[in-house]
């Protein structure tokens, strides 16, 4: 059961009415959970979890410390906010310190569904069984995740400040791969509303790229067109939104200094085709309606029609530049040109076609340069159709110069990546000369 | 009254004023005066096992946990932030008819863990009917113990005036050195559970480990351009004596020193070159190609949707020729300051006795596996390796301490390897890592990158990262540091699973000689000429 608007308002109040410091900031997140895995066609573990956390962050001058509890009791909240205090006093002035915020006015949650709010734990596994049916009726074996969570956000202050935002969200992936382990397939999906909620479809999807993807031939790394779908492409981008920050632009220690002896903002670094921004009200995928610190987050464009519009810049730096500050992204929107993902298969002579990608790592942060892998469906593109199923790679890219060869796009889609789960609503991409760096043997 | 010895007495009297509250959760555990949780457990472990058992269970389980945190971050002359968290609940585990079910809440009490058992049993029987193959469970046995990780400073006990100070000395110093910026941080955790279950167990264990941290950033300013260096100071299952005997002080201005020297260091020149590599950038490589290829539940498919599988199939127990005759690498959750130590895992198996070779002499030997995963290789019982990193988290097969051994001859050493290189490259530090989903291609980087020249360290290169597949990159080890030169790395963080769980794990590494592995430069992958 999740705690309402009144509950938690109740809740924050009891909390700053005991704290003797110069101010006070509360967080507090409820999560009711449940989630379900299986393998080998079989569920493996299922779950409900009732999860708590309730924090505190008192200031004295600029002196602050913050305590995370996830008891209800009076004196365990009585002891942390004590803790806090005691610690706030003990810890250094910060000179980056910044007061609490005042209130601030903000836009509609876009992030709740009744429906979903209202499934129980137990309703996972007759979710499950149609897409663990369909892995068993292709024999192919089935593994994935499915995960319902039902969850409240808030944060108060002792200057006034109040933000409340519930949230449903529905995640759920499938891997599916032939029984001899020699073709792999990936679908994923993420919804706020489990209103007719149907995983099959996401089931047959990986269950095709397994089949088709069995006895890959072998083809030598260098750099090819690719279409990315989705998932791929969503990883990609992600990357370079966090590293976005106007902080280490101005430091001289962003990849925006390879790009630009200038300020960056204004210039187009990234093709004329590359735009993202966010908002949080956007339906299809949206986002937090409120940042860390309580900044409101708003419609932010970040690169519009290839040029940098906003980066990311805190409270105190904001000040010391005599900026605006801007919070990060809580969802990203990259609006696409709508064409088919075949459309885009049919303008490569020869390139692959990526499913999905895997292991992201920072190489350089100089030149934001990444290296992951392929997996669970990588394909080769001949004469604008998919004529087989090839080995994985290595590539080593950078997702900002990546931007700069984007050929076309297809229709935006809310699906998972491989790590995190910001929403995001993102096209499959056209990208050309992408880096293979070298050849994975992995199926 | 000085201010420091102020916050020393605070943080004493803090402790013992905080145990005649009344709160069920900061109370501190003595000797004489034991934990709130520690007096409320074996009542709630009974009605919840008590009432499992009747709603038929086939084995059930309580576990209660509590995860203490405290962390600073800094930088320059700023401490940024200061933490602290208490993460607390129960969780029930139950087994019905070959079903797992799980129920987990923050709330502790009598009413809420039996409403955890019936959501548990009931989510369990939800499968009923629809399952290919029931889960079994070997044989355990039942332990009643306590165990506290021995350590001569409690972190908790250090005032943070002193950890603040040791950070800001530490970014001090880095700009002294010339370092245009620096930042530092300390990270502890204290983890305590108590486990019972239907076998007739009762555990309770309590254990600490420890992160500090540093990154310093030079930048060119005339060329444009940027070079980092961080610490090498390893995450320890430690007490803070580890942070008080560690040499911040110089190895911040060595670090200074080296990343200036980095970012002038031409760009290595792509293709084969032999590496020696140090146990402060092995130990991930380990981590990456020996310990999780070496999961069974990713050989069996339980992690093909997200961690990935394995190349390493069941099929080629005992027969693999992993690495190179010269390499035996030992699993041990009973090592002294390793970040996975433990007396008992999270299903109850006593860690102690369960040390195991996974590869002897270069022959892939054994599989690490947690509970209801050994018969699927005809072995009797696991190796004490599952790990759940919250009460709200299932336990899942996680690493123990994995560790390359020294070398048979102590005199060699990491000069005595390079000694042996014509054309090479010295590595120092972890940088970045990645590897496929089946643990074939990897690709690491470093903090620094030393050229070997006829058997000479001759100053650095830059922009290097070696990229190989796993089997031939351990067969090509033809030397290996004496016990002398092994040391301890890690990380908090290794994850797993869905929900993503956090690990903490140990490697133990000496220097190490490989042949003729494939050097990348960075700068080229990443378009531009070197």
């Amino acid at each position: 059961m999740i705690l309402n608007e009144d509950q938690i308002r109740q809740l924050t109040e009891k909390i700053l009415k005991r704290s003797k410091a110069d101010s006070a900031v509360v967080h507090i997140s409820k999560t009711d959970d449940a989630n379900l895995r299986f393998a080998n066609n079989d569920i493996t573990s299922n779950a409900a979890r009732k999860l708590l956390s309730l924090s505190i962050t008192s200031n004295f001058g600029t002196r602050s410390a913050s305590v995370q509890w996830n008891q209800t009791d009076d004196s365990s909240l009585k002891d942390a906010v004590a803790r806090s205090e005691q610690m706030a006093r003990l810890a250094p002035e910060n000179p980056e310190f910044m007061p609490p915020l005042e209130a601030q006015t903000y836009a509609s949650p876009a992030t709740f569904s009744a429906a979903s709010a209202a499934s129980g734990p137990s309703e996972l596994a007759a979710w499950i069984q149609p897409a663990i049916d369909a892995t068993r009726a292709a024999k192919v074996s089935g593994a994935g995740f499915l995960n319902r969570k039902i969850s409240v956000n808030a944060i108060a202050n002792s200057a006034g400040l109040f933000a409340y935002q519930p949230s449903t969200t529905v995640d759920f992936s499938i891997t599916a791969r032939s029984k001899a382990g020699n073709g792999s397939g990936w679908s994923s999906c993420q919804y706020t509303d489990s209103h007719n909620l149907s995983l099959k479809p996401t089931a047959q999807t990986a269950v095709s790229k397994a089949l088709d993807s069995r006895d890959p031939a072998a083809m030598d790394a260098g750099k090819y067109p690719v279409v990315l779908e989705a998932s791929a492409a969503r990883n990609l981008i992600g990357l370079l939104m966090w590293s976005l920050n106007q902080r280490s632009s101005d430091e001289k220690r962003s990849f925006l200094s390879s790009l630009s002896k200038e300020n960056p903002i204004g210039q187009n670094l990234f093709g004329n085709n590359a735009t993202l921004y966010s908002d949080p009200t956007y339906k299809a995928a949206p986002g937090s309606i409120f940042s860390h610190d309580g900044l409101a987050n708003k419609k932010t464009d970040w690169i519009k029609d290839g040029t940098l519009k906003n980066l990311f810049s805190s409270r105190y730096w904001a000040k010391k530049q005599n900026i605006q500050a801007t919070p990060y992204a809580s969802n990203v929107i990259m609006p696409g040109e709508n064409h088919s993902l075949e459309q885009l298969i049919k303008k490569v002579d020869r390139g692959v076609l990526i499913t999905r990608v895997w292991y992201l790592r920072m190489v350089q942060p100089q030149s934001l340069l990444y290296t992951g892998l392929t997996r669970d469906g990588t394909f080769l593109i001949e004469n604008g159709k998919i004529s087989k199923p090839i080995n994985n790679f290595r590539f080593n890219e950078s997702p900002a110069t990546l931007l700069k060869r984007i050929i076309a796009s297809g229709s935006p889609e809310r699906v998972l990546g491989s790590e995190g789960s910001m929403p995001m609503h993102i096209p499959p991409l056209l990208v050309d000369d992408f880096h293979f760096s070298s050849v994975s043997d992995a199926v | 009254m000085k201010r420091r010895k102020f916050l020393h007495q605070a943080a004493l009297t803090g402790t013992a004023a905080l145990t005649c509250q009344t709160s069920l959760l900061q109370q501190g555990q003595t000797a004489t005066n034991p934990s709130p949780l520690s007096t409320a457990f074996p009542a709630l472990a009974d009605a919840v096992l008590n009432q499992a058992e009747k709603l038929g269970a086939g084995f059930s389980e309580f576990r209660i946990g509590k995860t203490t945190s405290e962390s600073l971050h800094a930088r320059e002359s700023a401490v940024r932030s200061v933490d602290y968290s208490e993460d607390t609940g129960c969780c029930v585990r139950v087994l019905v008819d070959g079903a797992w079910g799980f129920a987990a809440s923050h709330e502790i009490n009598e009413q809420e863990a039996l409403r955890l058992t019936h959501t548990a049993i009931a989510i369990a029987r939800e499968q009923q009917g629809k399952r290919l193959e029931a889960v079994s469970l070997e044989k355990l046995t039942a332990w009643k113990d306590k165990w506290q990780m021995p350590m001569e400073i409690d972190p908790f006990s250090i005032s943070l005036d002193d950890k603040a100070a040791l950070l800001l000395d530490i970014n001090q110093r880095a700009l002294a050195a010339g370092a245009n910026f620096c930042r530092s941080g300390l990270m502890q955790v204290k983890e305590e559970k108590w486990l019972a279950n239907s076998v007739g167990s009762r555990i309770e264990q309590s254990r600490v480990r420890i992160r500090p941290y540093f990154s310093v950033t030079v930048i060119d300013s005339k060329k444009g351009g940027f070079s980092n260096r961080d610490s090498l100071a390893a995450p320890r299952g430690s007490g803070y004596e580890y942070v008080r005997d560690y040499d911040f002080k110089g190895e911040v201005v060595q670090a200074v020193e080296e990343a200036k020297e980095k970012m002038a260091a031409p760009g290595v020149k792509s293709g084969p070159k032999d590496l020696v590599i140090h146990p402060t950038n092995l130990w991930l490589t380990i981590h990456e190609s020996i310990g999780h290829p070496t999961e069974l539940d990713r050989a069996m498919g339980y992690e093909a949707n997200f961690a990935g599988t394995s190349f390493v199939k069941p099929e080629l127990l005992g027969k693999l020729k992993y690495a190179s005759d010269l390499v035996t690498v030992r699993a041990d959750r009973t090592q002294k300051n390793g970040l996975s130590t433990t007396a008992y895992d999270d299903d109850g198996v006593k860690t102690e006795g369960q040390e195991f070779n996974i590869i002897d002499k270069g022959l892939f030997t054994n599989y690490q596996m947690a509970l209801g995963q050994a018969a699927m290789i005809g072995k009797e019982h696991s190796n004490g390796c599952a790990y759940a990193d919250s009460f709200s988290t299932f336990p899942l097969q996680r690493m123990p301490n994995i560790s390359l051994q020294p070398g048979e001859d102590d005199s060699i050493t990491a000069e005595k390897l390079i000694a042996d290189v014509e054309d090479g490259i010295y590595i120092v530090g972890s940088g970045s890592w990645s590897i496929d989903q089946q643990r074939y291609n990897f690709q690491f980087t470093g903090q620094t990158f030393h050229k070997i020249k006829n058997g000479k360290l001759d100053g650095m290169y830059k922009d290097v990262a070696y990229q190989g597949n796993s089997i031939e990159f351990w067969n090509s080890c033809d030397g290996l540091g004496g016990a002398s030169t092994y040391e301890l790395g890690g990380a908090f963080n290794c994850g797993k699973g869905r929900p993503m769980q956090s690990a903490p794990v140990s490697h133990g590494a000496v220097p190490s000689r490989f042949r003729q592995v494939n050097v990348l430069n960075t700068q080229e992958e990443g378009g531009a000429k070197a």
